[in-house]
């Protein structure tokens, strides 16, 4: 009647992803942090009392005869609907339209709006902080340009826009466009603070996981029935099964928001049309598959040691203080993200995002914004591999010794006895 | 039934400078109910996870079935370690399910034999709940349901009886009777030697890491030449001391007189006759086992352990030289 790994891991990767996914907090983090993200980014313009659906007419009551012209489609790409107002008459019947709330106020410009670009708003609530700033853009905008115009340099006009940068990559045969580097950018640093985000959090759960079988006393009795190595495989796998069906879900929410939820509700958000670029920004095919291999290779990794600190602790602050190496692990590289994004192609970049356990989160940042020579992306996933093979024979030989041990935690010397001797 | 169930011989594992267990050798026959007695911290646990490989053994030869102790092997036995481990939030049927499908039964089976075995133990109405809204009795009883679910051949139990109340020890006894009625092997340890007394065939008494001697039970007690007489009676017991006479217990209604080894009763009872107590029993009893070990251990059994605490942290820091 003796079970083979290939009948025990199974059964041990099942219950643990099984135990997991059914959690209050599994499914509360899994489904309620993409739209707990969603509410962060809408719900202050409900709370601003001026909301998506809030009116969004105002009059606007043009005294200097020039600027309405140009006023009125700026004031309208800001999302506003405009009348413009004729006469006196007309101007006190829209003062008290605004006082009756009909429409949201009454934009008021004149000669000194010429001078220094100040306006008035005659509302019965000031406007949120998002409208207040796109009507002093439109505002600021129109009088600069009619005072450009006046001096008849059109030029400077084009320079007021601010000119685009382009990019000529030396040695790449298609230019690349600006919003594609900056896209890239956002997406290489959103992806490796995910990536040092998930990886922190899966390596923890490992450890707590790890050390409840001991603490629990469960690691005994399991271990009459199964060897050491499928136990820890099966954790491993279980919980990091866990976090890909998590990473999973978040990553097929945003695509859906990013690419459809976004456009459609384009119409409706008035001001916040910048999101409407967003979909740009989605990562593509390569990069994100990529960004799967970086998870899990990085997760083997990690989630290894992690299961070796959790055998050869006994409370939980032990484990918070043995944790601190495996941590930096995956905290510095995070740290040296950023120069790395700045510049991928220098040697220091090369180098850092080849180092095995600095290659999940470093190289996964330069593949995003850059491109990066195909055998450099073969060497850096051997490396990992390897890294994964290296760590699990360690670790594997720590946890076995650890995970049935109980009493003070091991020093570095006894630790180095437990790999050689186990 | 030729070779023994578990074999033992010269088996010794030291933590750092602390002998837990000297040259132990040790026969548990096929079909027997064994026990394996000693205070706390004597190296019975050290010697139990030896047997389930959990432990390695510095020196000596273990073997199971005749054989070398390996998975298939081990697969035969059930095994409740003296520390329950269950996972504490999962429900108690589906922990029952994973254990035993862990030990090689289909699932549909364990399904089927957990609840048997949680309506007999009058734990039908937990099965859906997790295993920490369980009382301790209620989750031994879990334990040891998830012991026998692939029904072993050899249950090795350490300290099963310890935390359960008299009612519930009494239905574990009966059932690892049962066990025992179908042919399985029992080797349990235990501090309570009136347990062991009441339930074993053979015993292995062992004290201070060392054992102090094992056999057959009546064997021993037949073999033990140390007579005991219990003497109810009402007065004063200055009469008892006397020669032949090692030393006394008193009990509710008399005294315990355990004799010196060969010593002949006949002078006790005259000297109870003489110092005119009114006797309501004069009885050659056989010593019990407790008796047994207290003479041949120098010590009771149930002596607070001697460096139990410093045996497990030393447990943690030399396992790297096993």
């Amino acid at each position: 009647m003796s079970a083979s790994p290939m009948r025990t891991v199974p059964i041990l990767i099942a219950r643990e992803y099984l135990q997991r996914v059914r959690t209050k907090g599994f499914v509360f983090g899994t489904v309620g942090a993409p739209i707990f993200l969603l509410a962060i980014v809408l719900v202050p313009q409900f709370l601003a009392g001026d909301g998506i659906l809030a009116q969004r007419e105002i009059a606007l009551i043009d005294r200097t005869g020039v600027l309405a012209e140009s006023l009125v489609p700026r004031l309208e790409d800001g999302g506003f609907e405009v009348e413009l107002v004729a006469d006196a008459e007309a101007e006190d019947d829209a003062i008290e339209r605004a006082r009756e709330g009909e429409i949201s106020g009454v934009l008021v410009v004149d000669e000194r709006t010429l001078q220094d670009g100040s306006a008035t708003f005659r509302g019965l609530d000031s406007p949120s902080t998002l409208r207040q700033m796109a009507l002093r853009q439109a505002v600021n905008q129109t009088a600069l340009a009619a005072r450009l115009t006046d001096d008849a340099d059109a030029s400077l006009l084009a320079l007021l826009q601010g000119g685009g940068l382009e990019m000529d990559r030396l040695g790449e045969e298609e230019e690349v466009d600006e919003t594609e580097g900056l896209a890239g950018y956002a997406v290489g640093f959103i992806g490796a603070f995910f990536l040092y985000f998930v990886l922190l959090i899966y390596g923890n759960m490992v450890l707590r996981s790890v050390l409840e079988e001991k603490t629990g006393r469960i690691a005994e009795v399991v271990l009459s029935s199964v060897r050491a190595w499928e136990l820890m495989l099966g954790k491993i796998v279980g919980v990091g099964a866990v976090g890909l069906t998590q990473i999973l879900v978040w990553v097929l929410s945003a695509v859906l928001i990013l690419s459809l939820g976004v456009p459609a509700a384009i119409p409706f958000l008035g001001e916040m049309e910048f999101l409407a670029d967003l979909p740009a920004f989605l990562p593509s095919a390569g990069v994100l598959a990529f960004f799967v291999v970086c998870f899990i290779m990085g997760y083997f990794i990690y989630s290894s040691l992690y299961a070796a600190v959790g055998a050869m602790c006994s409370t939980e602050e032990e484990a918070q203080q043995a944790q601190l190496p495996v941590m930096m692990l995956i905290i510095v590289p995070f740290i040296m993200l950023l120069p790395v994004l700045e510049a991928p192609d220098t040697t220091f970049a090369q180098l850092s995002s080849l180092f095995p356990f600095f290659t999940p989160i470093i190289m996964f940042g330069r593949v995003a914004v850059g491109t990066v020579p195909a055998w450099e992306l073969v060497l850096s996933i051997v490396g990992m591999a390897l890294a994964i093979l290296a760590v699990a024979w360690v670790a594997g030989r720590i946890y076995r010794v650890g995970i049935l041990m109980q009493g003070k935690r091991p020093t570095l010397p006894e630790l180095w006895r437990w790999v050689r001797r186990a | 039934m030729s070779e023994p169930a578990i074999l033992l011989r010269g088996v010794v594992k030291d933590f750092g400078d602390l002998r837990a267990v000297s040259e132990l050798d040790l026969e548990v026959p096929r079909g027997s109910i064994y026990g394996l007695l000693g205070p706390n911290g004597s190296g019975k646990t050290t010697t139990i996870r030896m047997i389930m490989g959990i432990l390695e053994p510095d020196r000596g030869s273990i073997s199971l079935f005749g054989g070398d102790p390996n998975r298939s092997r081990r697969a035969r036995v059930g095994y409740l370690p003296e520390e329950r481990g269950l996972y504490r939030r999962m429900k108690v049927l589906e922990q029952l399910v994973f254990l035993g499908r862990l030990r090689g039964i289909p699932r549909g089976l364990a399904r089927e034999r957990s609840e048997e075995w949680l309506e007999r133990l009058g734990l039908d109405d937990r099965a859906d709940k997790r295993v920490e809204d369980l009382s301790k009795g209620m989750q031994q009883k879990v334990q040891f349901i998830g012991t026998v679910l692939h029904e072993p051949e050899l249950l090795i139990l350490d300290e099963p009886f310890s935390g359960l109340d008299p009612i519930n020890q009494d239905v574990l006894e009966s059932i690892v009777r049962e066990f025992h009625a179908r042919g399985a092997t029992i080797l349990f340890s235990t501090h309570l030697m009136e347990q062991a007394e009441r339930m074993c065939e053979s015993v292995c008494l062992i004290s201070g890491s060392k054992k102090v001697l094992d056999g057959d039970l009546r064997e021993l007690k037949r073999a033990e030449r140390m007579g005991v007489v219990v003497v109810d009676f009402e007065g004063g017991h200055e009469w008892v001391a006397g020669p032949g006479v090692e030393g006394f217990d008193e009990t509710p209604t008399g005294v315990r007189i355990r004799l010196l080894d060969d010593a002949d009763p006949q002078p006790i009872l005259e000297r109870a006759l003489r110092a005119g107590i009114r006797i309501g029993r004069f009885e050659v009893a056989q010593p019990r086992l407790h008796e047994i070990f207290v003479k041949h251990a120098g010590a009771p059994a149930d002596t607070p352990p001697e460096g139990l605490r410093r045996k497990r942290e030393l447990e943690a820091a030399s396992e790297g030289r096993s």
